[in-house]
Formats: C-alpha cells, sequence, structure tokens
C-alpha cells in the first residue's frame, strides 16, 4: 500500500515535470476560463482618437445560446440621438451570420445581410474578433518566457496565424499574451501586423469570479500603438447566463 | 601690380575655397517635390494643411492595368493579388479597388451590403453579370473601373512611413512578384518625385560633363593653345564647385530647377577669362616684344573695368530671380549671382596670376595677318546694311517685333506640373486615361464645418454635389451625403419616402452613422468625417486643360455656398499646382521688372546717361517680348523652369549692348564719324561678342539634352533669347546710335574713364 501511494506520488510528481503544459494547453485553458456564450451586461465603450476626443456608448448586450446559433442582441441605452438602436446577431458556426437592426428613427426593422464580417467593434479598436472566442487551431503557439507583469508572474506565450487568410481574418500576424501562471488569467495581449511591427496593446483587468466559475474581464483596454487611437471598455453590470427566452432574441421583438 | 606681386597667395587661396568647397558640396541632397517649392505662407498649401490635420496626410498613387476586358479572370486574380499584397504593406493606409469596394443595396426588404466581386467568374455569363451590376453600382462604375472596362485602377493611400524611393521598389517589386502582365501606369506625386529625382540626378551626370567637353571643345578651337583653353575652363569648373556648394551650405536642396545652376555657370563663367586669353593672344600677336608679365599687366588694365562691369550687370540681371516667388528660382538667383560673382574673381585675379607664371606660346596666326574669316565678312556686310539704310533697319526690327508679339494672343501658362514629365511618361498617359475614362485626375477637397449629424447641413451638401456634378469637366463628387444617400436606398425601399434622400432627424442621421461605423473600417469612414462629427469633406474629381477650367468649379462652389452659414476650406493638390501656375506668372513679371529696372539703373550709372540707360534696354525688351510672343506661335507654355528665361537672358544679353556702346565711344573718341565707327565697333569687338553669345548658347545646348521637357523648351528659348539680344546689339543699336546721336557716346566723362583715355580697345 505504502509502495503505491509513493508510486502514485512519483507518478504524478515526475507527470508534471516531464509532460510541462504546452503553450497551446495554456492558451485553451485562459480560454475556457472566459465564457461569453450566456450573459447580460451593460457596459460603457469609450472610443478616443490620439487627440483626445472622446465618443462614448452605452450599451446593453444580452447573449445565448439556442441550438447552433449564439444569439446576442445589443442595445444603445446613451447617448440620445442613438438611444434605443438595436442590433440582433444571429451567430453560427458553420454558416454566415444573421443580422438585423432596429432604427427608432426609422421606426424599422432591417435585416443587414453582409457576408463580410465587419472588423470593427462599434467603430471601437477592438475587432470583432477579439469579442468573440478565437478557433485555437487558427494559431501555432510557443512559450517565449516568463514576464512579471503588474505584480503576476505571467506565461509570455506567442501565437502566430497560420495562414495568410487566417492574418486577413484577424487583421495581424501574431499575438503575444502574457498569462497569469496561476490563474490562467490574461492580463496583457500586444498584436503585431503583417509586417511584424507592433500594432495594438490590449489591458485586461478587474476579472471577477461569476457564478458559473468562469472569469470575465470588467476592464478592456485595447490602443492602437501606430494610429494612437485608444478604446476602453468598462463593464457596469454582469450577470451570467441571461434569463431572457428566446423570443426576446427575434426580429420582431426589436421594434417593442 | 597687386595681383602681379601676390600672384602665389591668389593662386592658392583659390585652389584652397575651391577645395574647401568640395565638402558641403557631398552632402548636397535632391529635392524633387514641386509642392515644397512654393512658400508654406500659399494660401493654398495652408489651406491644405488645415484640411490634413483633420483628415490625415495621405497621398494616393493610382496604378492602373490595362487589358481588353479587366473582368476576365486572369486580370481580375492579378488585381485581387496586388490589392491584397498592398493591403498588408505597413506604408498604405488604405487599399481601394475592386475588391475593397462595397455594393449597397435593398432587395426583398433587406439591406445587402457585398463585396462587388464575390467570386472571380468564369463563364462569360457571370462576367455580363458582373459587368451589369459594376454598372449599375456608383461606388466603382468610373471610379475603380473605367466606363468600358479596359482599365482598373488600384489606389493607394500612403501614410509617408516610408520615403518615395522604397515606397515605390516596393510596388515595382510587387507588380512583378504577381507577374503582372497588364500595361500598368501609375500617377500621383509620390512616383512623380521618385521619377523626377531619378531624372535631376541623370541630368546632372549627363548634362554636367557633355557642356563641359562641349566647352573645351569650344575653346580649344578658339584658341588652339593648351594653357589658354585650362585656364577658363578652370574658372568653369572652380565656379560650379563653388556655387552648387554654397547650396547645401545654406541649407537649401537642389531642386529640378537647381539643373540650370551649373549649366549657366558653363556658359557664363568662361566668358570674362575668354577676353582675357583673347588679349593674351592679341598682345602676344601684335606686340611681340612684351614679355608674359607685361601682357597680363597690360590686359588688366585694359580689361579689368569693362569685365568688371558687364559681370556686374550679368549679376544683376540674375539677382532679378530673387524676386521670384518660387523658392528654387529665388534661390537660384542668389548662387548664381555669388557664382558668377566668383568666377569673375578668378577671372582677374587667378588667370592672370597663373599666366604671367607661363611662357609665351607661338602667336595665334589669324591674329598676325589680317584674315576675312566668316565672321568677318558677315559682320562687314551688316555693317554695310546698317550704316546705309538705318531706318529701314530700325522699320524691320519694329515690324518683326509687332509680328513676334501677336503671339502673345496665344500665350499659355501651363495649369499644372504634368508638363515636367514627358506627353508619353507613363506619368502622363495615366493622367490621360483618368481624364478619359474615370472621372479626371485632380482634385478639388472642400472641408465644411458644422454640426455634421444636422440634416438641414448634409441636404446642403447633397444640392452642392448636384450642382456640381452639372459641370462638364467634373467627374465626381462625393461626400458624407453621397455615403448617407446610398445607405438609404438600402434601408428603405423604393417606395419609401426616405428612400434615396437625407433623412429628416438629427436621430436618423446619427443612427446611419452608427450603423455604418459598426460595419464598415474606421478609416473608410474617416475620409469623410472627423471623429467628432463637426467636420466632413467633399471630394471633387476632376480634369482641367487649362485655368480658365478650374477656376469654373471654383466660382460655382463659391456661388453656391456665398451666403450659407456654413463655414468652408477650400483644398486639394490641383489648387496648389494652380497657384504654383499663377506664382509663376507674378514670378515672373516681377523679376523680369526688376532686372530690367536694374539694368537700366545700371546702364545709366556706368554712361552716366539716361539716354544709354533705355537705348541699352532696347534690345533685351525686344529679345525678351519677342520670345514670348515665339512662345505663343509655338504653343510652348509658360512654366516654373521658362519663367526664368527673362532674367537670365536680360543679364546676359546686355554684356554685348554694354561691349556696343564702349567700343562706339572709343572709336568717336578717336575723331572717327558715326558710320566709321559702326564698321569699326563691328569689324572689331563684333568678333568678339558673336564668340561669347555662341560659345553661350552652345553652353545651354547641352539642355536638349535633359530629361525634362520643360528643361529641353528652355534651352530653346534661352538660345533663341540670346540670339536676338545677339542681333539687336550688332544691327538695331548702331542703327539707333546712327538715326538719335545720342550725346553719351561723344561724352567723354563715363566709370573707367582711364581705359578710353589709353586710345586702346577691349578686344
Amino acid at each position: 500500500m505504502k509502495t503505491k501511494l509513493i508510486l502514485t506520488a512519483l507518478a504524478m510528481f515526475f507527470s508534471v515535470s516531464l509532460f510541462p503544459q504546452t503553450a497551446q494547453e495554456i492558451i485553451q485553458k485562459s480560454t475556457d476560463l472566459i465564457d461569453i456564450s450566456s450573459m447580460e451586461m451593460v457596459s460603457t465603450l469609450k472610443i478616443m482618437d490620439a487627440k483626445g476626443n472622446v465618443r462614448e456608448r452605452q450599451i446593453t448586450t444580452a447573449a445565448k445560446k439556442f441550438g447552433d446559433a449564439n444569439k446576442m442582441l445589443i442595445k444603445f441605452i446613451a447617448p440620445a440621438d442613438v438611444k434605443g438602436t438595436t442590433l440582433l446577431v444571429y451567430d453560427y458556426d458553420i454558416k454566415s451570420d444573421n443580422m438585423w437592426i432596429y432604427m427608432p428613427a426609422l421606426r424599422k426593422v432591417r435585416r443587414i445581410v453582409s457576408s463580410e464580417k465587419g472588423k470593427s467593434f462599434m467603430g471601437s479598436e477592438f475587432t470583432n474578433a477579439d469579442m468573440s472566442k478565437p478557433n485555437v487551431t487558427d494559431f501555432s503557439y510557443s512559450i517565449l518566457g516568463k514576464e512579471n507583469f503588474q505584480g503576476k508572474t505571467c506565461w509570455k506565450i506567442q501565437q502566430t496565424c497560420r495562414t495568410e487568410t487566417i492574418q486577413d481574418e484577424n487583421g495581424y500576424r501574431k499575438k503575444i499574451s502574457l498569462i497569469d501562471n496561476s490563474s490562467y488569467l490574461c492580463y496583457k495581449v500586444e498584436f503585431y501586423d503583417f509586417s511584424g511591427k507592433l500594432l495594438r496593446v490590449q489591458l485586461l483587468d478587474k476579472y471577477k469570479k461569476q457564478t458559473n466559475g468562469k472569469s470575465f474581464a470588467y476592464f478592456m483596454q485595447m490602443e492602437n500603438v501606430q494610429t494612437g487611437r485608444k478604446s476602453i471598455m468598462t463593464v457596469d453590470k454582469f450577470q451570467a447566463g441571461s434569463q431572457l427566452p428566446e423570443s426576446a432574441f427575434s426580429p420582431s421583438a426589436l421594434e417593442k | 601690380m597687386f595681383i602681379i606681386r601676390y600672384r602665389w597667395w591668389i593662386i592658392i587661396a583659390t585652389v584652397l575655397s575651391v577645395l574647401v568647397c568640395i565638402i558641403p558640396l557631398t552632402q548636397i541632397r535632391i529635392n524633387p517635390d514641386l509642392e515644397t517649392y512654393m512658400p508654406d505662407s500659399m494660401p493654398s498649401k495652408q489651406n491644405n494643411k488645415i484640411i490634413s490635420d483633420v483628415f490625415g496626410k495621405e497621398e494616393p498613387v493610382l496604378i492602373l492595368l490595362e487589358s481588353e476586358d479587366v473582368l476576365n479572370a486572369g486580370t481580375l486574380k492579378r488585381i485581387e493579388n496586388i490589392s491584397q499584397e498592398f493591403s498588408r504593406m505597413s506604408e498604405f493606409s488604405r487599399v481601394f479597388s475592386l475588391f475593397q469596394t462595397k455594393n449597397i443595396r435593398s432587395e426583398e426588404g433587406n439591406m445587402l451590403v457585398d463585396p462587388v466581386i464575390k467570386s472571380i467568374p468564369v463563364t462569360t455569363a457571370d462576367r455580363e453579370k458582373l459587368r451589369s451590376a459594376i454598372k449599375a453600382n456608383d461606388l466603382a462604375y468610373k471610379l475603380v473601373v473605367s466606363d468600358d472596362f479596359h482599365y482598373a485602377l488600384i489606389m493607394l493611400s500612403s501614410n509617408k512611413s516610408k520615403n518615395d524611393v522604397t515606397m515605390m521598389q516596393d510596388i515595382h517589386q510587387t507588380l512583378k512578384k504577381f507577374s503582372v502582365l497588364e500595361k500598368v501606369y501609375m500617377t500621383g506625386q509620390p512616383y512623380l518625385r521618385d521619377e523626377a529625382n531619378k531624372k535631376i540626378s541623370r541630368d546632372l551626370m549627363l548634362l554636367l560633363p557633355l557642356g563641359l567637353c562641349f566647352m573645351f571643345i569650344f575653346l580649344w578651337v578658339s584658341f588652339r593653345e593648351l594653357s589658354a583653353v585650362l585656364l577658363p575652363f578652370s574658372v568653369v569648373v572652380f565656379s560650379i564647385i563653388f556655387c552648387m556648394a554654397l547650396i547645401p551650405i545654406f541649407g537649401w536642396e537642389l531642386s529640378l530647377i537647381g539643373i540650370l545652376i551649373p549649366i549657366m555657370m558653363i556658359a557664363i563663367a568662361n566668358n570674362y577669362g575668354v577676353y582675357f586669353i583673347a588679349k593674351y593672344q592679341d598682345l602676344n600677336a601684335t606686340e611681340p616684344h612684351l614679355s608674359m608679365i607685361k601682357i597680363v599687366e597690360k590686359s588688366i588694365q585694359y580689361l579689368f573695368t569693362p569685365i568688371m562691369l558687364c559681370g556686374l550687370t550679368t549679376i544683376v540681371g540674375t539677382l532679378g530671380l530673387v524676386a521670384h516667388l518660387l523658392l528654387p528660382a529665388s534661390q537660384m538667383g542668389v548662387v548664381s549671382a555669388i557664382g558668377i560673382a566668383f568666377a569673375l574673381l578668378v577671372s582677374l585675379m587667378f588667370v592672370p596670376a597663373v599666366l604671367s607664371l607661363l611662357k609665351k606660346g607661338k602667336p595665334h596666326k589669324d591674329l598676325v595677318e589680317e584674315k576675312h574669316g566668316f565672321f568677318g565678312k558677315l559682320l562687314f556686310k551688316t555693317g554695310k546694311l546698317v550704316t546705309k539704310h538705318p531706318r529701314r533697319v530700325v522699320v524691320f526690327f519694329a515690324a518683326f517685333f509687332v509680328l513676334s508679339t501677336l503671339g502673345l494672343i496665344f500665350f499659355k501658362v501651363a495649369p499644372d506640373s504634368n508638363s515636367v514629365m514627358p506627353k508619353n511618361h507613363m506619368f502622363n498617359q495615366a493622367i490621360d486615361i483618368a481624364n478619359h475614362h474615370f472621372g479626371g485626375n485632380k482634385v478639388i477637397t472642400v472641408m465644411f464645418e458644422g454640426d455634421i449629424k444636422d440634416p438641414h447641413l448634409l441636404m446642403k451638401l447633397d444640392k452642392y454635389e448636384k450642382e456640381l456634378k452639372k459641370l462638364p469637366n467634373v467627374g465626381s463628387v462625393t461626400s458624407l451625403a453621397t455615403l448617407i444617400r446610398k445607405m438609404s436606398t438600402a434601408l428603405n425601399d423604393s417606395t419609401d419616402p426616405g428612400f434615396n434622400r437625407i433623412p429628416e432627424s438629427r436621430e436618423a442621421v446619427a443612427q446611419y452613422l452608427e450603423l455604418y461605423s459598426m460595419n464598415g473600417d474606421p478609416k473608410d469612414f474617416e475620409q469623410f468625417v472627423n471623429f467628432d462629427y463637426t467636420k466632413t469633406l467633399m471630394t471633387i474629381q476632376y480634369q482641367a486643360d487649362n485655368m480658365s477650367e478650374i477656376n469654373m468649379i471654383l466660382n460655382k462652389l463659391d456661388k453656391l455656398t456665398r451666403g450659407d452659414s456654413i463655414k468652408h476650406i477650400v483644398g486639394g493638390y490641383s489648387l496648389v499646382d494652380k497657384e504654383i501656375s499663377e506664382s509663376v506668372v507674378s514670378g515672373q513679371n516681377y523679376s523680369l521688372l526688376f532686372a530690367f529696372i536694374a539694368i537700366i539703373l545700371l546702364l545709366g550709372f556706368i554712361f552716366k546717361s539716361f539716354t544709354a540707360g533705355w537705348l541699352g534696354g532696347l534690345p533685351l525688351l525686344f529679345a525678351v517680348f519677342c520670345t514670348f510672343g515665339l512662345m505663343g506661335w509655338l504653343g510652348i507654355e509658360l512654366n516654373l523652369v521658362t519663367a526664368l528665361l527673362s532674367s537670365i537672358s536680360i543679364g546676359l544679353g546686355v554684356d554685348f549692348t554694354i561691349h556696343i556702346f564702349w567700343r562706339m565711344k572709343w572709336e568717336l573718341a578717336r575723331g572717327k564719324n558715326y558710320s566709321s565707327s559702326v564698321m569699326g565697333t563691328l569689324k572689331s569687338i563684333g568678333r568678339g561678342i558673336s564668340i561669347n553669345a555662341f560659345s553661350v548658347m552652345l553652353g545651354f545646348s547641352v539642355l536638349f539634352l535633359s530629361a525634362f521637357p520643360i528643361i529641353q523648351s528652355f534651352a530653346f528659348l534661352i538660345i533663341i533669347s540670346l540670339f536676338l539680344c545677339l542681333v539687336c546689339a550688332l544691327v538695331l543699336i548702331p542703327a539707333l546710335c546712327l538715326i538719335l546721336k545720342p550725346k553719351f557716346l561723344t561724352d567723354t566723362k563715363i566709370k573707367g574713364q582711364k581705359s578710353l583715355s589709353t586710345n586702346t580697345p577691349i578686344n
């Protein structure tokens, strides 16, 4: 018995030492910690240009998965001239997305059929790719080392887009992430453009653990170091899981 | 004598100063950017700066691909590959081609946003379907593809993160990488600058040695004595090194106009040394008993004053360029004037100093025996004509003047800088294509300020657009209003009241803009409106072959916006180009007036007579206006190089007049009558002036080999102008003197009276 215990302990010790985590595994773990498939939140998005001018939007977001579709409802609550404008998105894994927009000034819902995924999220420095869960197999991974960031010891992991097509879809050639080696939360990401120059820097902070065990960053900042533009998203309220029924995520509900 | 006593010091000082000048010469930089040739205070430049501070400083490079049908699969694939490659390059903030253009429309109650080309058509049916779709899409048709589908456009917005040379290399490498089979044309300021840069270097490396070679041959043919050739040749080389070194010393750059500086030095700097050598050979032949030192002393004594006066007048004429608004032209005036002063000093000090150390050569046999060469016979006949029929000569010149200056009716000013490159250069071919098959190659941008979300403002922009599009040379007008109306066609059905209209509420405009920013690239959006929605840009694409066509658009815009409370600023590179052209005219007038007045005053001062001033100015006036008239007859436009003509030709041509007056005074002082004085003047100094004039013309003729057509035109015109100055000096001036018998010719009191009292002529 004693021998068995010793052997098991030794096996566990050696398995950790002989089989350290790969970069991809670290990234996978980090990605799995964040779950935005079902949630409701109120957030403020500040978009700043290089001169310091600010455009501020306050939006409510609700997301839930129904069958094979991730359905998302984004509604503007401020400023006054766009208040009530609502975007409904059905995000499919295989087929192209469906999108509807309700514009209060027109008092009508219009379906938008776009074969191109708009790159910028709400006109900010965040891209739509940044706001959605990445496809882990699109990248090759390597650990560059460790780095201390804001008092945390972090893995420095490089992710390189495997093909030019993936580069074009994402808008960058590679990114380097700093992931806390104890919590697996990502605190900083550096994005590099097609020629290898630093393009954008993302900072994530104020992670809060949710009831479902997942975490969510209440503060996200994206700075384009080449243009000087910056966008900050702060979460004012967050609730894991959405109580909204499927009917709330339908085009007919937008006009109500 | 000072020069003989200190000849070694003079030689050492001259050589040392030239050697020192070689160091800054290695720092010389070329500036081919025509926009920087104008001062920053220029209104169009200031407006452009205000607009670019808001909307960015990108410069477009246009690439045109020519094909039987640009919609064929191979061509489309290449366009796609090239555009994608360019969009990955850091130096381009935006790439716009068929593959970046969207098709936004309404269909079955949905807003459809598709790329113009979803997939490359393979069958003929698919291709024709695409053609029809493009024709119906005003965001693509005649913007990224020509009306006849023979040309496709790729527009690159350069953010100037790389210099022109590197960027153009990247573009050429990309085209090579994708084995572009189609004929490629390129245009845009970065391309023009790169090409101009290469051609400026090429011109200097070709024209300068060639000019020096011509000059060497000419001097050898004239003097047939090595020291006689090398001395004036060295004056020229020293002067070129000295004045070109001044450019980096003053913190300036070598411009396109700067190519003229060394050529001017070749043409002018040898003159003074040539007179010295001619005098040395003359004394060597006629007074063989004199030692070299005595020859040098006598030459200095005879030539110092008249050469000083000739040099001074040339400097004054050249300084007329300082009044030019074009910075390189005024810089050229300063540098050339100092260079000529240096050449003068070196000719009067270095040449005699070196000559005094040399052994006398064999006397020139042409000067020992009286020979009647070609010039001699011609000048004799000319003298006979002038003395027999002076009034007929004056009438002939007056008639020629009237006939030539009638050409001024057809006189044109270049409306832009496109003529910098030859007509068949890719740059101009691309402009032709843009003019005939797209909306035009020129752009005017108008920045409006106000609450951009205010529908009333947008409706005004819409109205301006519609009115401006009615003008025949306007190809397209785009603004935020265009975009909003386009979106309204996609968000509304054709039967809805909001279809193809600016919405009536501010909230609706705000929501349209929000939708656009959600779906589009912020960079695309920000070419129309600034970040805080307080400024919007209207782009007018047009073509214009002359100033009046540009003014037509500006006048229309002014009429439309007059009385409106919307603040606006008008800019665009075509207006900078226009202002450069206008300043060419005013600069040319100022420099002409300056040079003319200065020369008249100087002549008046030298000969202590107002009559001498205006009489001496007559050949210059004649030459300059006849040349302008000829430009009108031949269709040669006034441009930034030909505008330098008048100052330079006045500075050069006045020398001939001074020599004629000087010699006539000497002849008259010896008791000859006017007719004999004219004959004597033409026989003696006439030959010298002719050789001088032809050597200058030969020097400038090298410019015919320039890569720039405007410099070739300049060569033609300066030669004509100098020829006219020569003919006036040899024919008109003596005729007028015979008729008017001005007092100053018989008055012995002038500057340099010493020369006359020794009863020795200049030559």
